[in-house]
């Protein structure tokens, strides 16, 4: 590339790392600057890490749900993802419009219409209890089953979406080459069309599971009170008790954990591939 | 690589600020904000408020001559109908008194803007309305001036109430509220909502520990007059005794939404919201005073108020008149800090006002300075240690 042109790119993009540097690089320099200075320089915020029991719950909490989210999400969005890669024009453009649709609904309102349908006197409890299926009411909502539930109905379409890119992108003529070949539909799917779209089955777990970790809306509201995740806690600190040391280390804990789940992965696929940029 | 950002709800959906947990001087806009809409209290009343108030500022201003005279005092409260009722019973009356301005931000006194204004100083702020816990983590933090009770009548409130750093602005309390249809009888105490056996099904409890410990204690088996010293270790035992029946609610909203969808039977929650309640389900939802814990809405001076300290003080002390405390309790439901004011309080009104004579002496007084005692536990305040152990017990 000649260098005047390469200059003439790097001051087009010059507003947008400016951007960067002032709102978003410098509050978080200031953030991980809390973290060690508030109320006393040094790491005490950080042994909190390995002293708390309640940090540790609140982070074994978060995990966890994110873990069964994520898994749940990318299988469901996968077997949407590839329906959506099979059947014809007109039902494709509905599926993707019903799989849209959610996104454009506020959250508040998807998470007061599970309560609704999960809570003790809900659809779903009267329901089964008329048809005579179960005798007490079920526990849906206001637990760890309701907060998992709101979340994956959250992240459907960013699994769905990355994960049905990757399928447009795949060639039917490979695995009707394998089925030519003598392999049965479930070895074509799983030796050819699987690993083929394996990086948009890795950029949908990563989407979901970057994006779980800093759920804090629907575990508030779905998981009454009783599920309390990391974000909830960074609230908590930063509004209430005013521990803003403490705060801020979780707030940059969050952060250092979702650099370390990216750095696995690159560990064994190549990142940039995944996203597009090679 | 555009993923290293974390993205959060609060990104795509701003109005995820609903979701979060409230204090009482928050919902109590929030409940107002309602009723105006309903029709239930006249905007004209307001209206003339705020006229009154824009002719009293431009005579200041033409007597004051040079445009830097008039000096004026920051009143900030949670906003909407709360601006123009706060103006209405405090700050006009005030102007009318000392010739200061009084002017009404509704921004909303959270702590940590408060923290943040006083760190940074960069104080706007002359009085905040605030609430027990708030004060109590902000004298942690050294943020606030004292309250100088030379100025301030320690006389007009609950003396519980006048704390070091902040002191009564109104009362609300923390009452057993239940539903009627769903119970087999009427509960009458706080070892009632204990009883999963006479009084099954979900009961409420709030996230912050604050108006809950007591509840647990008096559960446990103490009088009302014995709650105090709370035993932090024996509360956080009777929530796990029943944990697996209980919603926590954060915010007012929640807590009138669990019993509005019936998940719950009965709960510990504000008689704000229970009175709402009792009013929209025909009396099917009401409350019982009895062992209810009465606490306060306070007001706070941050460090190096722009007013000064002695205005500030002033506009405390003049707000302390039982008067302008009718107005306030009138158009928002607060009750009347100040004992003079209960007799005041019209004959209909009586049974939602917490300060009347007869449902204080069913209702516990709750105690601010156990709250600020040193728990002996890493230098912790019983207030930060028993928030820490409610949230951790809530959770486990």
């Amino acid at each position: 590339m000649h260098a005047s042109l390469r200059r003439v790119y790097w001051w087009l993009i010059a507003p947008a790392v400016l951007l960067m540097l002032v709102f978003y690089i410098y509050p978080l320099i200031q953030v991980l600057w809390i973290s060690v200075t508030d109320p006393v320089p040094g790491l005490g915020n950080y042994s909190e890490l390995i002293d708390r029991a309640l940090i540790h719950r609140i982070w074994m909490t978060t995990i966890r749900v994110c873990v069964i989210t994520t898994a749940i999400t990318v299988v469901a969005g996968y077997i949407v993802a590839y329906t959506m890669a099979q059947v014809g024009e007109r039902q494709r453009t509905w599926m993707m419009f019903c799989v849209l649709l959610t996104f454009w609904l506020s959250v508040l309102i998807r998470a007061f219409a599970w309560v609704m349908l999960l809570r003790t006197q809900g659809l779903i409890n009267t329901g089964l209890q008329e048809l005579g299926l179960i005798d007490q009411p079920l526990r849906l909502v206001r637990n760890e089953f309701g907060v998992i539930v709101g979340m994956v109905h959250f992240m459907l379409p960013l699994a769905v979406l990355p994960i049905y890119s990757n399928m447009t992108g795949i060639q039917e003529r490979l695995v009707s080459a394998a089925r030519g070949l003598g392999a049965s539909p479930w070895v074509a799917f799983k030796d050819v069309y699987l690993p083929l779209s394996k990086p948009g089955l890795i950029s949908a777990t990563i989407l979901v599971f970057v994006f779980s970790l800093g759920f804090f809306i629907t575990p508030a509201l779905l998981g009454g009170g009783k599920v309390v995740m990391i974000s909830e806690y960074i609230q908590v600190s930063f509004e209430e008790t005013l521990r803003w040391g403490q705060a801020t280390m979780l707030a940059s804990t969050l952060l250092f954990s979702v650099f370390l789940s990216l750095a696995l992965v690159a560990r064994f696929v190549d990142l940039k591939k995944v996203f597009g940029a090679r | 690589m555009t993923l290293t950002k974390t993205l959060y709800e609060k990104d795509l959906y701003p109005e995820i600020e609903d979701a979060g947990d409230s204090d009482f001087a928050r919902d109590c806009v929030e409940i107002a904000a309602k009723r105006l809409e309903k029709g239930e209290i006249s905007r004209r009343t307001f209206l003339q408020a705020v006229a009154m108030l824009g002719a009293s500022t431009s005579v200041l201003t033409l007597g004051g001559g040079s445009a830097k005279a008039a000096e004026e005092v920051v009143v900030v409260n949670w906003g909407g109908p709360a601006v123009e009722a706060y103006a209405k019973a405090f700050g006009d009356p005030f102007e009318k008194a000392t010739g200061v301005k009084v002017v009404i931000d509704g921004t909303g006194p959270l702590g940590s803007k408060i923290k943040a204004m006083v760190d940074a100083g960069a104080v706007t702020w002359d009085v905040c309305d605030t609430g027990t816990g708030t004060t109590l983590v902000l004298e942690k933090q050294g943020v606030l001036e004292p309250i100088d009770y030379s100025i301030v009548d320690k006389a007009k409130m609950q003396n519980i109430f006048a704390y070091e750093y902040g002191c009564a602005n109104y009362m609300f309390s923390f009452i057993l509220a239940y539903n009627k249809k769903s119970v087999s009888a009427e509960p009458t105490g706080w070892k009632d909502l204990w009883d999963l056996e006479k009084f099954p099904g979900n009961r409420t409890l709030r996230k912050q520990p604050n108006g809950m410990l007591e509840a647990c204690m008096m559960a446990a088996g103490k009088s009302p007059k014995d709650v105090y010293p709370i035993d932090i270790d024996l509360c956080v035992s009777k929530l796990k005794e029943i944990k697996d029946s209980v919603i926590a609610w954060g915010s007012g909203s929640q807590s009138q939404e669990l019993f509005r969808t019936g998940e719950v039977v009965m709960g510990d929650i504000w008689h704000t919201r229970a009175n709402l309640l009792n009013q929209e389900t025909n009396g099917d939802v009401t409350w019982t005073w009895n062992e209810g814990i009465v606490t306060a809405g306070m007001w706070n001076v941050p460090k190096g108020n722009p007013a000064g300290l002695e205005t500030a003080m002033k506009f405390i002390a003049s707000s302390q008149d039982p008067d302008q405390q009718l107005v306030l309790f009138d158009a928002m439901g607060n009750g009347p800090a100040n004992p003079a004011a209960a007799a005041k309080v019209p004959e209909d009104k009586k049974y939602i006002d917490p300060g009347q004579p007869e449902n204080l002496a069913l209702q516990v007084l709750q105690n601010g300075p156990w709250y600020q005692e040193d728990s002996g536990v890493r230098n912790l305040t019983n207030d930060e240690l028993s928030r820490e152990m409610w949230l951790d017990a809530l959770s486990s």
